[in-house]
């Protein structure tokens, strides 16, 4: 049970980043923005290559973040703003195709393999019986002070402030004197930073090849629809929803069921329940689960 | 003609056939389906089955346009309850479950292993006989499914279509049975796309999960999207012009000397490159959409 | 005229200088291997064999005195590439013969599509019992997996695991692997307390892993490509797998290369052969032209692959197709001497007789036990 718990909350770490990232974004120019996947992926690989020049983790990981911040806003500007003049369907699909250039580019400079940070592997504590790695628990940190930092932008500050003005309203917000694209591109940045570190924290806990982007896509999605998109903070509670039926998919005993000792269903049908889950959920609730805080500001 | 351009043509065809059934299904109807390729999937899987069961061929293309037409109405029944993009994101969803039930079931169609050793059709025929005639029955089967898209959306009913699109409520205002019009344009479609599926299948005489990733739609879909979305002449012409960019790759590989990572990453760019191109700076594509036309 | 007929002339005969060569001055074969993929290192191992196969034919004088050529196409570890690549080279480069691949994920469709062409294809290391049928112009310079999954059911037995976890990649490989060390463990009296099959390419193995654990084994069995592999030891290091129960794994050297070595301290397992007898000269040239010993098992059997099928040519007297699969059929009754040791193939055109070898981990490296 403890162990189930536990690997729920790891689990919930790997989507709970990029899914918020997703979110946020989608709230503000209501499109669902696949690249953030890739985005991910980027930040995973510029912090590996960082950490290869000399610097230390703990500055590998903020740069890489900033920079794929800057990343996602350079093609908010250069793509996006363009593509969304042309209806929503137009920029999903632009981002999907934005994603497979990235995809080209990750297989150019890295090639298939898996790649990891360097660092050193310890094997796992025991609590309550259950097992731990150092790697879970300092990424487990680094997510909840990542997610503290981007609630408190968005409850605590003007930007946030400013953001939720935004979402809720563009035109109004508009006009009563707020910058909408410099917010929206504030937006983005912090998207982009947060999808980085989600990168980075699942690439530490594991390692990171360039299919990474292409297998978190529905997961995120699924955590993100689930928890209502638009509503960042719902996209947690989304990702504890899908890492609880993943992990019960995979870490039951079915043998009960076949009179045999043991049977596992298939890791790989992990996906399959977030998935059925997500077309499921979306047959009876296709407003997500969770009604956007931000729609009541 | 060389055995390589036949080989190329011919695959053209039937991707030709995929992307006028997309084209029905996003271009005249507005339905954004990430999960054609499952579609696709039931021509394949029901050839793989024939073929594993000892069933005639043909069987197999039967069993196929059941799977395509269920699952088509499956989606269109989907799209009755959600936005486009949230239906986007269900149809890749459910492209991807098909996809991961048939990389584990070993009993079902021999898991990620797949399906060989399928029957070539026209296999018996001597030297270029044989490419030539499966080139002929593609081109033919090509044409067929391209007057019926022409048909269909020269109709009164693909006005309708037209109107779904881009003036929903108007549509459903007017007495149009939206839920209606989805599920027969899903049905057509998913047939296609099942037809071209089973003749793939008995041309490379291999079936596998492979053949069911996600890129595989988002190639079709650059194909609508660069050819001229709406516009039949334009997807086929897209679907020809991809496949023979796609198909020199390694040829340039060969001439400059690249690594082999290159291939596989130039293909990308192609296909992700082209759908990004397009929709900055020609988002009709290069057969644009005629507006208007010869209703009755 | 007489300005343009000579002029003509010069044109068509450059026309046919340029087109021709590739056909009459040298024998080209095709060879389909992972050159990218998770398989990449043993397919590059596969290409340095076959590259040292036709520097020493050419050496001593080519095939029906011409010079020998292998045209290497990659099969990125796809069947669908891997079939392209094959159409590529039977209708483009117009090969008599097709050499390849590595995983029989790979290696049954295209041995299949080259069946249907009336190619003859040399299988020069997928080992599953499927390879069989591929079909009669197909033939396999290696033991198939029948053979060595016995060799491995011995070894386990012998170290006395009476029950084990077995994890494998979800293929045709490793689902043929599981399925016969199942059998042939039962049959001594073991047990396999759960399979395991497990999709290459995954960020994370915690899953499976977790899974094995459950079933409280006597020993992990394993059998996993390259990088996979590597993520499956370190893997199984951080989660505590390897204090509980040691590690075994079945064609070993498809995982050592890539595995960091204090992830695999401890781990033995068995693979194919990888010199006979008369495989000194290969072994020396290897190391003498690569700086390196060799990267897998495998490099050897595609280098014989390559000589099996030069000598094949030479007693066809010709590249005809029909002559070409009757000179094989000959050539595999009465035996070859490889790098590999003797290839004798039986009625099926499959390998009969294949040396096994049993490994431990030293460091970083395989040491060979008795």
């Amino acid at each position: 049970m403890i162990q189930f718990l536990i690997d729920t909350i790891i689990r919930a770490l790997d989507l709970a980043l990029i899914a918020v990232a997703l979110s946020g974004v989608y709230s503000l120019i209501k499109f669902p923005n696949v690249a953030l996947v890739q985005y991910a992926v980027v930040g995973a690989f510029v912090g590996m290559l960082l950490q290869q020049a000399g610097l230390p983790l703990v500055l590998a990981l903020p740069v890489s973040a900033i920079f794929v911040g800057l990343v996602a806003v350079i093609f908010n500007v250069l793509l996006f703003e363009r593509l969304l003049t042309e209806g929503s369907a137009i920029a999903l699909i632009g981002s999907l195709a934005l994603s497979m250039i990235l995809s080209a580019v990750f297989l150019l400079a890295f090639g298939p393999a898996a790649y990891r940070f360097d660092l050193a592997v310890a094997p796992a504590m025991r609590v309550l019986g259950a097992r731990i790695t150092v790697h879970q628990l300092s990424t487990l940190a680094i997510t909840v002070a990542a997610l503290g930092g981007f609630a408190a932008i968005l409850f605590f500050t003007r930007l946030g402030r400013e953001m939720r003005a935004t979402a809720t309203n563009k035109v109004l917000a508009s006009a009563s004197g707020i910058d909408t694209r410099r917010v929206i591109n504030a937006t983005v940045f912090l998207s982009g930073v947060l999808a980085a570190l989600g990168g980075m924290t699942l690439a530490m806990r594991g390692s990171v090849s360039i299919d990474l982007g292409t297998q978190m896509l529905l997961p995120v999605f699924a955590a993100a629809i689930l928890g209502g998109l638009g509503n960042a903070l719902g996209a947690i509670a989304g990702a504890l929803v899908i890492s609880a039926a993943e992990t019960f998919v995979t870490n039951t005993n079915f043998g009960v069921l076949t009179g045999t000792d043991f049977l596992f269903l298939p890791a790989s049908y992990a996906q399959t329940a977030s998935f059925a889950l997500l077309v499921g959920f979306l047959l009876l609730r296709p407003s997500g689960l969770f009604t956007s805080e931000v729609s009541r500001v | 003609m060389s055995e390589f351009l036949i080989h190329v043509a011919a695959v053209s065809c039937l991707y030709g056939i995929l992307a006028l059934a997309l084209n029905l299904q996003m271009g005249f109807s507005g339905l954004v389906n990430f999960g054609l390729i499952a579609l696709f999937g039931c021509g394949t899987y029901g050839a793989a089955f024939a073929h594993l069961w000892g069933w005639p061929p043909l069987a197999g293309l039967a069993l196929g346009l059941i799977f395509a037409a269920l699952m088509g109405l499956f989606f269109a029944r989907l799209g009755a309850r959600m936005s486009e993009d949230y239906w986007g994101i269900a149809t890749l969803s459910l492209a991807e479950i098909m996809r991961l039930v048939f990389t584990n079931e070993q009993a079902l169609a021999g898991g990620a292993q797949g399906v060989s050793g399928l029957p070539v059709s026209f296999a018996g025929l001597a030297g270029q006989g044989a490419g030539l005639s499966r080139l002929a029955l593609y081109a033919a089967l090509l044409a067929a499914a391209f007057v019926l898209c022409q048909r269909i959306t020269r109709s009164g009913f693909g006005m309708a279509l037209k109107m779904m699109r881009e003036e929903p409520q108007l549509a459903r205002a007017l007495g149009y049975d939206l839920g209606r019009m989805r599920a027969i344009v899903m049905v057509i479609s998913s047939l296609m796309a099942a037809v071209a599926g089973f003749l793939y299948a008995h041309y490379l005489s291999f079936v596998g999960p492979e053949q069911l990733m996600s890129h595989e739609t988002f190639l079709i879909w650059s194909m609508v999207i660069i050819g001229g979305i709406a516009n039949n002449w334009g997807v086929v012409a897209g679907a020809f012009l991809m496949q023979f960019a796609l198909a020199y790759v390694p040829f340039v590989k060969d001439w400059l000397d690249m690594p082999s990572d290159f291939v596989a990453a130039t293909r990308l760019v192609i296909v992700g490159g082209g759908i990004l191109a397009f929709l900055i700076w020609r988002p009709k594509g290069l057969f644009p959409e005629r507006i208007g036309g010869s209703h009755g | 005229m007489t300005r343009t007929t000579p002029a003509l002339a010069t044109l068509l005969a450059a026309t046919t200088l340029l087109s021709a060569p590739a056909a009459l001055a040298e024998i080209t074969l095709g060879a389909v291997i992972p050159l990218s993929g998770s398989n990449a290192t043993p397919g590059e191992d596969q290409r340095r064999g076959i590259e040292i196969a036709v520097k020493e034919i050419n050496a001593a004088g080519g095939v029906l005195g011409e010079p020998l050529k292998v045209i290497v196409e990659d099969s990125a570890g796809k069947p669908q590439t891997a079939i392209d690549a094959a159409r590529k080279l039977v209708t483009v480069d117009e090969v008599p013969l097709v050499i390849g691949s590595y995983s029989s994920g790979i290696t049954l469709p295209m041995g299949e599509y080259l069946v249907q062409e009336g190619i003859p294809h040399l299988n020069p290391a997928s080992t599953s019992g499927l390879v069989r049928n591929i079909g009669d112009s197909s033939f396999s310079m290696v033991g198939l997996d029948n053979v060595s999954t016995e060799f491995a059911a011995k070894e386990v037995i012998a170290n006395g695991w009476k029950n084990v976890a077995v994890l494998a990649v979800n293929n045709a490989f490793g689902q043929g692997v599981a399925q016969e060390f199942q059998k042939h463990l039962e049959a001594m009296g073991g047990g396999v307390k759960t399979s395991v099959l497990f999709t290459g390419g995954q960020p994370s193995y915690r899953r499976e892993l977790q899974q094995l654990e459950a079933t409280d084994p006597d020993a992990y069995v394993f059998t996993a490509y390259g990088t996979d592999a590597a993520l499956i030891m370190q893997e199984s290091f951080e989660l505590g797998l390897q204090e509980d129960a040691p590690w075994y794994s079945i064609l070993i050297t498809m995982m050592n290369k890539d595995t960091a070595p204090e992830f695999k301290q401890g781990l033995s397992g068995m693979d194919v052969g990888y010199l006979g007898a008369g495989g000194e000269g290969y072994a020396a040239t290897y190391e003498a032209d690569y700086g390196e010993t060799f990267l897998s098992a495998y490099g050897g059997y595609a280098h014989d692959a390559v000589l099996f099928a030069a000598k094949a040519i030479e007693k066809a007297g010709s590249t005809d197709k029909q002559a070409l699969l009757t000179a094989i059929r000959a050539l595999g009754d009465e035996g070859f001497t490889g790098a590999t040791g003797e290839i004798k193939l039986d009625a099926n055109g499959q390998r009969m007789s294949q040396p096994y070898l049993k490994f431990k981990v030293e460091g970083n490296d395989l040491v060979q036990m008795d």
